[in-house]
């Protein structure tokens, strides 16, 4: 083993013209991706009126269900605004394309290929997909055609044999010490390994990083296809019935609380 | 006065919101020559610079900010806000509700620019059509505590206290942790003659504001429980003559006496703090003593 480490030797222009410039394209490239991520990204889109009443009228009733154990309402408020929701949950005024009409045929899920608002969901999800995925394949090309089984550095600490599949990747050499880094697999490190320099560079929230979105997929930005609201509304219904049970207002008993605070009772 | 105390005396008043117009405008007016350099902070002092110079009529400052923050912020909805209110401190309400109506046509879900427009409508008279905008804003966006407290004080001001108490109703369900809004309930609710519904609304201001306090009989009230225990002698001694009935249903409590001594115990605790004498002292000692 010890044998090995010493007859390898290292030419200076390999750091010089491989190492160097493996990593400084990488951090270049990461820092451009940012920018054009910023660039590709349009802007939220605005909903219309109906669909954000529609949106938020779940809230509603969870911001009512909340305190319903102690509420600071009065019994009487308490029902009306109880009753109200309900009724219109079940005749469906806050959906945004109005009521259901009698003898509509139940509304399939639309496909999301067909839905425009959900298609720009995904081409936004994918032109950042893009965005990541060219140059890196790029650049792996790149480092495959120039610097196929390149020993590029020697790690200053010794490492198990585990490691040799990381560290070695693209040199199929059995006895070589581990401690020696191929290209590809600077390559992989640096991919990896970068992101804490990007943070340094450009922030936080940068959108350099490229292993973060490995695991993403272009179809997770939107959501599992249009929710159903009539469908949310009635399963809210009966929740909103089921807090009334549990309601008590925080006034009940309030007088003997504070006579209890003040001995007086 | 140096650059960097007035940025931070500024940042206070924005935080906390806080209407001191001609202070912001002292301050504000050293920063105006630098606001380029201060980077992304300079635009919203810009911003508080323009409200204050509005608020105390010095219009050729208001319009040399709104003219920077439109170079630098072109379609920015919050800017066109500003623009708004420019227009309210010179033209005519008919063209400002034109220009709010534009903007709320390109863009109907635009929250800031439809409050802007209620407030031009309950100012300028139009009470029913401020209530119903007002009304369909907070169907949409429920979650807004001001709308909703607006909407209670233009019931007030129009005498529809049990509207009023329904629109408080939702304010509190928002902010539960409120001690003020729970105030304004049972003051409300005492104005709208609902004396069991005030005397327990009131009882539990007392209850939230002295709920920290160890032995609560030690301290004199003050501020907001002592304008509770106000309302609670108020109330109770009312519902001791003779017993209102309650819109609500609300019991009244079978303690009743107890509570009515121990409110005027309480009162009378904060006028008869030891050492000075407290203004208006004999005022309430009458006041209490009539019952």
């Amino acid at each position: 083993m010890s044998n090995s480490a010493v007859s390898l030797y290292l030419d200076p222009q390999i750091r010089d013209w491989v190492l160097f410039p493996i990593t400084l394209v990488m951090i270049l490239v990461g820092i451009l991706r940012h920018y054009v991520v910023l660039l590709l990204q349009s802007p939220p889109k605005k909903l219309p009126r109906e669909a954000i009443r529609e949106q938020r009228a779940m809230a509603r009733a969870q911001i009512l269900r909340a305190t319903s154990a102690n509420s600071p309402i009065p019994p009487v408020y308490y029902q009306s605004i109880s009753r109200h929701l309900s009724e219109t949950f079940e005749a469906g005024t806050y959906l945004k394309d109005g009521p259901p009409r009698d003898g509509d045929a139940p509304k399939m899920p639309a496909n999301p290929m067909t839905d425009p608002a959900a298609m720009d969901g995904m081409m936004s999800g994918m032109k950042t997909q893009m965005v990541m995925m060219v140059p890196q394949m790029v650049i792996m090309g790149w480092i495959n055609f120039f610097f196929q089984g390149f020993v590029l550095i020697k790690l200053p600490f010794p490492l198990t044999l585990g490691f040799k599949s990381m560290l070695q990747r693209g040199v199929e050499t059995q006895d070589m010490d581990v401690r020696w880094v191929s290209s590809l697999s600077w390559y992989f490190l640096n991919f990896f390994g970068l992101n804490g320099l990007y943070r340094l560079i450009l922030g936080g929230d940068n959108s350099a990083d490229s292993s973060r979105d490995m695991t993403a997929t272009p179809f997770a930005a939107a959501p599992a296809g249009p929710q159903d609201y009539n469908k949310l509304f009635k399963a809210e219904k009966d929740n909103l019935e089921f807090s009334e049970g549990l309601y008590k207002w925080i006034g009940e008993g309030v007088e003997d609380r504070v006579l209890s605070r003040y001995h007086k009772i | 006065m140096s650059l960097s105390s007035a940025l931070e005396q500024l940042a206070i008043y924005r935080a906390n919101n806080v209407r001191a117009s001609q202070e912001t405008f002292e301050h504000a007016s050293v920063i105006l020559k630098s606001a380029q350099q201060l980077g992304d902070d300079g635009w919203a002092v810009l911003e508080q610079l323009f409200l204050a110079s509005v608020d105390i009529g010095r219009l050729d400052v208001a319009d040399r900010c709104l003219k920077q923050l439109s170079d630098k912020f072109r379609d920015s909805p919050r800017v066109d806000v500003l623009a708004g209110i420019r227009m309210e401190a010179t033209e005519s309400t008919d063209v400002v509700l034109q220009y709010y109506g534009q903007l709320l046509e390109a863009d109907p879900a635009n929250a800031a620019v439809w409050k802007r427009k209620i407030s031009v409508l309950r100012r300028t008279g139009k009470i029913d059509k401020a209530v119903e905008e007002l009304s369909e804003l907070l169907d949409t966006f429920y979650t807004d505590v001001e709308g909703w407290l607006e909407l209670a004080d233009i019931y007030t001001t129009c005498n529809r206290y049990s509207a009023a108490l329904q629109a408080l109703s939702h304010a509190l369900l928002l902010a539960p942790q409120n001690p003020f809004y729970v105030l304004q309930f049972a003051e409300t609710a005492y104005t709208a003659g609902d004396l069991p519904l005030a005397l327990k609304t009131f009882l539990v201001v007392v209850d939230m504001c002295e709920r920290d306090l160890d032995s609560p009989a030690d301290k004199p009230p003050a501020g907001i429980s002592l304008r509770a225990w106000m309302g609670i002698k108020l109330s109770s001694r009312r519902l001791m003559v003779n017993s209102h009935p309650s819109p609500s249903n609300t019991v009244i409590p079978k303690n009743l006496h107890l509570i009515e001594e121990l409110a005027t115990e309480r009162v009378l605790a904060a006028y008869s703090s030891k050492g000075r004498k407290p203004e208006g002292r004999d005022v309430v000692v009458r006041w209490v003593g009539v019952a």
